[in-house]
């Protein structure tokens, strides 16, 4: 996957509803996640340069947070919930089903930038267990037949 | 106001924090997180003590603790040894390689306690002292990165910062001596970067990294100094004593 450099226009664009005070990092680095799949480095730099803080101030709250990431993430991020509910209808094959599938572990991404997979505590979806989410997508009672279809249908891009 | 340390009467400020009452009456209590020049952390329990008032008696931190009424105040009850035995051997458990908790806990006599596991290897207690001076020197150069049990201090990716100017006023708050400084007669390494050492023109010691005098400098207005402390405080007592004709 090409990771989207970031730009002084892009920059400009992402920091222009923000005034030039600390308390927004934490909003201009929600919506650098949201826009480039995590907080490159020269975003950081930017922004730390923006906001006058320094970069160390803002690497210990992306750090902090477990919605910004520093890595790439894929273009689809998959939460497999593992609450109680979930775990005990069989959330840990349906994790193994698509650490085969796709070759990742939990908070890795494939090769080729596609998905991102993440174990998450509880999706407040108890009737649907097991369920994981795609892309704010919520798939219920899946099934480890369901998911080459599911991904392959992702993969082209397709509305699901 | 009129206050009781170890039955010794101590005349104190309301508001005053009871650490500065008892440290000014010369009652010892242990402090690890405490530094006077960046007061208010209050993290490490180390310095708890025994507040009685009306006979009420509470376990206080005694360096975050500001005294706004008479009372009596112990430092070396069974409650206040007891627990801070416990607080000394957890932060034992965190950071065993800390000779100064090692010698704390020699000193009040901490037993060994088999259930908490030690994080071999470990000086930092993660006290934040060192972000801090960092923070307030305007450098901020150091922060806590991750959480939980990853938490640690560190640079922005673990790389040199172009923010640090290799003082070294982390390590030199640092209760645990954590952060690792090498210095030797023409440079200084800290936090995986290099720092070249400015040698004083009078005395031939090092006066400091480059950057940290440039930034001393425009912090002041003043032209970056040629001279190490020492020189310059000798140097304005010259120009003092020329001045006076002493």
């Amino acid at each position: 996957m090409a990771i989207p450099a970031i730009s002084d226009q892009d920059f400009d664009r992402l920091t222009r509803a923000y005034p030039s005070d600390r308390r927004y990092a934490l909003a201009v680095m929600q919506d650098m996640q949201r826009r480039y799949n995590y907080i490159p480095p020269e975003g950081l730099t930017a922004l730390a340069e923006y906001l006058n803080c320094p970069v160390a101030e803002l690497y210990s709250m992306a750090t902090f947070y477990k919605a910004l990431s520093l890595k790439p993430k894929g273009n689809h991020i998959i939460k497999v919930c593992d609450g109680t509910a979930c775990h005990i209808r069989g959330s840990v094959n349906l994790l193994n089903g698509i650490m085969a599938a796709l070759g990742i572990g939990p908070e890795e991404t494939t090769e080729d930038g596609e998905f991102s997979l993440e174990l998450v505590n509880c999706l407040g979806s108890c009737a649907l267990a097991p369920v994981m989410v795609v892309d704010g997508v919520y798939y219920g009672k899946v099934t480890l037949e369901s998911l080459p279809d599911i991904f392959n249908r992702l993969r082209e891009g397709a509305a699901v | 106001m009129n206050i009781t340390i170890d039955g010794k009467p101590c005349v104190c400020e309301p508001g005053e924090y009871l650490l500065d009452v008892a440290r000014r009456n010369r009652i010892v209590i242990p402090t690890l997180c405490h530094h006077d020049g960046l007061p208010g952390q209050g993290c490490c329990r180390v310095c708890i003590v025994e507040v009685e008032i009306r006979g009420r008696r509470n376990i206080v931190t005694s360096c975050v603790y500001p005294v706004e009424r008479e009372c009596a105040v112990f430092t070396d009850s069974d409650a206040v040894n007891q627990q801070r035995r416990v607080v000394l051997a957890l932060l034992r458990s965190r950071a065993p390689e800390a000779d100064r908790i090692n010698r704390l806990c020699k000193l009040y006599k901490v037993p060994e306690y088999e259930r908490f596991a030690s994080k071999s290897g470990e000086k930092c207690i993660l006290c934040g002292l060192c972000v801090k001076a960092c923070q307030s020197l305007g450098t901020g150069a150091i922060a806590a990165m991750n959480r939980g049990v990853e938490k640690e201090v560190s640079t922005p990716y673990d790389k040199p910062s172009d923010d640090c100017v290799g003082c070294g006023s982390c390590a030199a708050v640092c209760p645990t001596g954590a952060i690792e400084v090498k210095e030797d007669a023409a440079s200084r390494a800290i936090w995986n970067r290099e720092f070249r050492l400015r040698i004083c023109e009078r005395c031939g010691q090092p006066a400091g990294t480059m950057e940290e005098l440039e930034l001393a400098a425009r912090k002041s207005g003043a032209e970056p100094s040629a001279l190490c402390g020492e020189c310059r405080k000798k140097a304005v007592a010259d120009a003092m004593a020329a001045t006076y004709g002493v």
